[in-house]
């Protein structure tokens, strides 16, 4: 297409082979599902790319074991949502959610190692991994190592990986007790990205009393999707009832840094958030067993 | 620079020199002559690779080596037309057929996954493609159509 520099297509068989090769030409690009690709290329970004790894065949494994769900990075999304352990837990409900948005050939396509390797706040599947914890598995030529998705997203369209690393796998841990999660999404039509996105995952005790919190925003809500503290800090201890889960909502102002594009203006980002964060939070609640 | 790959498109197999960066869309049509896989948004080009509902536009040829392709032109193989395409010619369905073929893919995989989709399921399953024409009505109408015809 656009991409004339090109000298070198390479779709390695394993993990080990993309490894080395990456370990070799640590300046080539890795391509997964592309589909994200394609609108940098579009955008004449990647005009200097001269080489190309297509990951797609060295990881696409799904393990749900005790402990947690570990997916290989290179997962179609559309497969996830053929893991009833996915569909149907109510504690990861959040990820089926984000998954129900974009359209078939995007869920296709587009691998779960890619959507958070591209750092893009607008994506829905990433605001709904942090909300649950998620830990990319990363390896390189210095070895293997985890990173939560806080410490991945590195600024716009930017990751924290270092030159000849790959995302392997994307480890979402369960968790225990009476829990729940969801996500939600504003947007102008059903083939666009998130004006806002947010996603919450909410464990509560017996009694009913929130022991752990977890309320993420994407959307173009900063430079990258991210967990909301202030929110969180008001459902911990905290009885779920609406005037708390309100308050929750309107807490996350204290932690986003809106953009304005021409999907919407910082301010109206600001308004937003607070209401699809509350609704998030709602329907997670109602998801408590 | 180019470099050699097979496809199979359409049931018939295809030895093709491609260029590195060359999408699937750009084979499909410039280099093996199809006219199903539209040039639209640049990003669109609903095609099926392996049974599965893809964009062409935004899949590196390159990437699917050796990969089954199934584009609106391959969807009947004989005189008679593929019942999702008879529905939309008695639906009415088509106005500039832009989209057309695009929706047709679609509508093949939502139907090959969900048999009898209800009209939110038909809209959902067409969520991935624009009808410039915004004659989605009618579409919906002959995914119906064509659903129940093939339950018969």
């Amino acid at each position: 297409m656009a991409l004339h520099k090109l000298k070198d297509f390479h779709t390695p068989g394993s993990l080990d082979e993309a490894l080395d090769f990456l370990g070799q030409n640590s300046e080539a690009l890795v391509l997964a599902g592309g589909t994200f690709l394609h609108g940098l290329e579009a955008r004449g970004l990647m005009s200097d790319v001269e080489v190309l790894v297509d990951i797609r065949k060295t990881a696409s494994t799904v393990d749900v074991n005790d402990s947690a769900i570990e997916i290989g990075a290179t997962t179609t999304l559309a497969r996830l949502l053929e893991i009833p352990q996915i569909t149907e837990a109510p504690w990861a409900a959040a990820l089926p959610d984000a998954l129900f948005y974009p359209p078939v050939q995007i869920r296709n396509t587009a691998t779960i190692g890619g959507c958070i390797a591209a750092s893009c706040p607008f994506f829905d599947v990433p605001t709904a991994l942090l909300a649950l914890d998620a830990v990319a598995v990363v390896r390189g030529a210095g070895g293997e190592r985890k990173l939560s998705l806080p410490e991945l997203f590195g600024g716009l369209f930017a990751n924290t990986l270092e030159p000849g690393e790959l995302i392997t796998k994307v480890c979402i841990p369960r968790v225990s007790g009476k829990a729940a999660s969801a996500f939600l999404k504003l947007e102008t039509n059903a083939n666009d990205l998130a004006i806002v996105n947010a996603a919450a995952r909410i464990v509560v005790d017996n009694s009913g009393i929130c022991t752990e919190a977890r309320v993420a925003l994407g959307g173009g809500v900063a430079e990258f999707a991210l967990l909301s503290s202030s929110a969180e800090n008001v459902l911990l201890g905290s009885k779920l009832d609406a005037a708390i889960l309100r308050a929750a909502g309107q807490a996350v102002v204290d932690d986003i840094a809106p953009m304005s594009d021409h999907r919407a203006s910082a301010k109206y980002r600001s308004a937003v958030a607070q209401v699809i964060a509350h609704r998030a939070l709602e329907r997670a609640v109602a998801r408590l067993i | 620079m180019k470099q050699m790959m097979t496809l199979e498109v359409n049931g018939e197999t295809h030895e093709l020199s491609v260029e590195k960066d060359a999408t699937l869309r750009e084979v499909l049509r410039d280099q093996i002559g199809l006219i199903g896989p539209k040039r639209g948004c640049d990003s669109g080009g609903t095609v099926h690779i392996d049974g599965k509902a893809v964009y062409s536009c935004l899949c590196y040829a390159l990437s699917y080596d050796g990969a089954k392709i199934l584009t609106a032109d391959g969807l009947s193989s004989g005189p008679a037309l593929h019942p999702i395409q008879q529905a939309f010619i008695d639906a009415g369905a088509v106005q500039c057929g832009y989209c057309t073929c695009g929706m047709m893919m679609s509508a093949k995989q939502l139907i090959d996954e969900c048999p009898q989709p209800d009209e939110e399921q038909i809209r959902h399953g067409l969520s991935g493609n624009l009808c410039r024409c915004t004659g989605y009505t009618k579409i919906v109408e002959a995914i119906k159509l064509a659903s129940e015809r093939l339950a018969q």
